[in-house]
């Protein structure tokens, strides 16, 4: 039986774990948005830097991905919303026998894939306007339009989920009244349901417009041949990333904790307001207390203090000095680098001359043999594969002091087919030509080759 | 007749106006979004490849031919079945699975834990705190990834400096990084069906078992688990779902041998320009899935609309 005080430990240890999962990924991607290293990555750390903002902020595709994702975000909650609005109204009402159908129906498009909705889509309006004999600028072969449309197909379910929520609460006998008293059934839907749902409309808004903005699946297939924020930034990082990927994302978590607070701040206002109307119907209080505007709220401008502050700091640190840094850690790869090399290089002409010693007098034979191979292998292919060659890259460019780690380029190299990408290890190859299979043609290799046969005879 | 009634009633119970917003959206909705583009899919894939000018002509025939070419290749293969297409296919479902069983297993225990063990704002804290990750776009969860584990990334240069390994481990081309990412990328919706289930009960329940002298894991096994059956079932459903129709992180994060199923659809689309093949296997993905989920219901004998409250 394990005592209790471990068990506790453990569950604690294992909770958080699980935020370190969580947080974790998050928090590395957060950091590497800062580091000036070409490659996002948060170790080896070089130096702080908000330079990749202003990448961001210049480029020209992400921006026309933004403003279009934005235009269909709002096109998808003009659709989708009324469309869950009706879709949980008609539930309400429908018989019992259909009900579960029409349930399952309306329901499925949150489980089918995101995939199969946009290729279905994309069919089906490729056939409808096929059949009206339309043009191809016509609306629908326009991407924008198809990726709407998809969109709200399961974002209406959503919908329809928060307003049967809410509906289910409804007290009938409200608009009953509301009909007993005369008003017209647009008249009690406009001044009693609609007021009664404000808050699940708002709620089923903001979420279609999140979802939308944020979905992938369905967008790449009906987009065509425009651009959203997702399709850009999926071809991004699957054919070439820096580390502007990053600063989005902390510019996106950001957004998120922004409205997180601003949501909480009205929520808390909101729930003032219902009390001290609360105290004023018990006679408490004669009158509601005037609310301070929004934006002479303490909280508020608490937390907008906290933002340019710490915007600020940020700011300040990241763009002063970052030069200066670079040079400083550019200069310091180098000398290691130089270092490294040398030391291989002291090291190897140790253990030749330590190899030239040991060898036994009756091996001299093959000894010179090898020594011609020697001489000739790297005669004859000029070094091709030799680290010096490949290293001449970096050392032409001494930005990317360990190039092969960085983008695709040498992909050949040594260092890469090894499988060591790393920046240290990069370093230590130089020396290379004794590790990996790459030295098929160094002297060693064609020396074990020569050898048995040597002995054979 | 009876239905003539019904539609006069709707209409007087709604108002004109309402009755016919409400008939206008659902029908568009259910028509022209749901059913029909799934028929018309379904209509695409069993006939021949053939150029949009040709629709509807003697050319456009019906064929199960892209069905068949899933299962046994073209007529100009060797091999007896379409080896790559299968697996892939086979690979998907299976690492799908896979994902849904990590997920549960982690999921589990912190939702039990968040909903009966931690108590006060320090709990509501943490169940708030699980959104966050959640609204962050799914490729830049799968980027966050690809940084964490790359051959220079955080996890290789530290067991790299800790002496662990001297060289780095590739865990994308082991899949791990896909793995770890779908299983990421999806948790919070194994997460918050578990907590709203095991919420609701009640814990007079455990403790009575408890003084009863059950142990642990008969308690978890004969009262939690049962009543947290709705949840977990809809909880393992989305996640299996949104894993085996993921594009995203696969193309991000997927080794370079290891195709995921959509991207072999979206490679008939977008490359080979195989559009009925590409509904045909869209066709496959959307029949698997509804098997998954009708299976799921039966294994633990709940109904559709429980499943998805």
């Amino acid at each position: 039986m394990i005592p209790d005080r471990v068990q506790k430990l453990l569950i604690i240890g294992f909770v958080a774990l699980f935020f370190v999962y969580l947080f974790g990924p998050l928090l590395v991607m957060g950091l590497s948005a800062f580091n000036t290293s070409n490659f996002p990555r948060m170790s080896p750390w070089d130096c702080f830097t908000v330079e990749w903002f202003d990448v961001l902020m210049n480029d020209a595709r992400l921006i026309t991905g933004v403003r279009n994702s934005v235009i269909i975000g709002l096109g998808v909650v003009v659709l989708a919303v009324p469309i869950g609005l009706a879709g949980a109204l008609m539930l309400m009402q429908v018989g019992p026998r259909v009900r579960p159908w029409y349930y399952t129906i309306t329901i499925a498009p949150i489980l089918v894939p995101g995939v199969v909705l946009g290729i279905s889509t994309l069919l089906f309006w490729d056939r409808i306007g096929l059949m009206l004999g339309a043009t191809e600028d016509s609306i629908f072969y326009d991407g924008m339009f198809l990726t709407i449309i998809g969109q709200a197909t399961f974002i209406s379910a959503y919908a329809m989920l928060i307003f049967i929520a809410r509906l289910q609460r409804f007290d009938v006998a409200l608009e009953e009244a509301a009909l007993d008293l005369g008003a017209t059934h647009v008249q009690a839907f406009r001044k009693i349901l609609l007021p009664y749902l404000r808050p699940a409309i708002g709620s089923a808004a903001v979420l279609a417009f999140l979802a939308s903005f944020e979905n992938y699946n369905t967008t790449i297939f009906t987009i065509i041949s425009s651009s959203t924020l997702t399709t850009v930034l999926a071809s991004k990082v699957r054919y070439g990333i820096d580390p502007s990927i990053s600063a989005l994302a902390v510019s996106i978590v950001f957004l998120t904790l922004v409205g997180a607070v601003i949501y909480e701040i009205v929520k808390r206002r909101e729930a003032r307001k219902v009390k001290a109307q609360m105290a004023v119907a018990r006679g408490e209080a004669t009158e509601t207390r005037k609310q301070r505007s929004f934006f002479s709220e303490p909280a508020f401008i608490m937390f907008v203090l906290i933002v340019i502050a710490g915007m600020g700091t940020i700011y300040f640190a990241g763009t002063i000095g970052v030069e200066e840094c670079k040079t400083v850690v550019k200069a310091e790869r180098q000398a290691e680098i130089q270092k490294r090399i040398a030391e291989r290089q002291q090291q190897q002409a140790s253990e030749r001359a330590v190899d030239v010693q040991s060898d036994p007098p009756k091996d001299e034979d093959q000894t010179d043999r090898a020594d011609k191979v020697t001489a000739k292998g790297t005669e004859g292919y000029q070094g091709v594969f030799a680290p010096a060659n490949l290293q001449g890259d970096s050392e032409s460019e001494p930005d990317e002091p360990a190039v092969g780690t960085e983008g695709y380029q040498n992909v050949f190299a040594p260092a890469n087919l090894t499988g060591d990408a790393t920046e240290n290890s990069a370093a230590d190859e130089p020396a290379i030509g004794t590790e990996g299979y790459q030295n098929v043609f160094s002297p060693e290799n064609l020396t074990e080759q020569v050898q048995p046969d040597a002995s054979g005879n | 007749m009876n239905l003539v009634n019904y539609w006069r009633e709707f209409f007087l119970k709604n108002g004109t106006a309402v009755a016919l917003f409400m008939i206008i959206a659902v029908g568009m909705w259910l028509f022209m979004m749901i059913i029909l583009p799934q028929l018309f899919m379904l209509d695409f894939s069993i006939r021949a490849n053939v150029p949009p000018p040709k629709f509807g002509t003697e050319e456009h025939y019906y064929t199960l031919e892209h069905y068949k070419y899933m299962v046994f290749g073209s007529a100009l293969a060797t091999d007896t079945f379409n080896v790559i297409d299968l697996s892939v296919f086979f690979r998907t479902i299976g690492a799908a699975i896979f994902v849904t069983l990590i997920d549960l297993a982690i999921c589990y225990p912190i939702a039990y834990y968040l909903a009966q063990v931690a108590t006060g704002g320090w709990s509501r804290l943490m169940v708030l705190s699980l959104i966050v990750p959640f609204w962050i776009n799914e490729i830049l969860r799968a980027f966050a990834f690809k940084i964490i584990f790359g051959s220079t990334g955080v996890i290789n240069n530290f067991l790299i400096a800790s002496g662990l390994l001297d060289q780095p481990y590739d865990f994308i081309r082991n899949d791990i990084a896909l793995w770890a990412g779908l299983s990421y990328a999806f948790i919070l919706l194994m997460i918050f069906p578990i907590y709203n289930a095991i919420e609701s009960l009640d814990k007079n329940q455990i403790e009575a078992a408890r003084d009863l002298g059950s142990p642990w894991w008969r308690i978890h096994w004969r009262i939690v688990v049962p009543h947290a059956k709705p949840g977990i079932s809809s909880g393992c459903t989305m996640v299996f779902m949104l894993t085996a129709g993921a594009l995203a992180a696969p193309q991000i994060l997927g080794g370079p041998s290891s195709l995921w199923f959509t991207q072999i659809i979206y490679q008939g689309f977008n490359q080979a320009g195989n559009w009925a093949r590409g509904s045909a296997y869209a066709i496959i993905l959307l029949v698997s899935c509804i098997v998954f989920v009708l299976v799921m219901m039966k294994i633990f004998k709940v109904r559709f609309g429980e499943m998805m409250k």
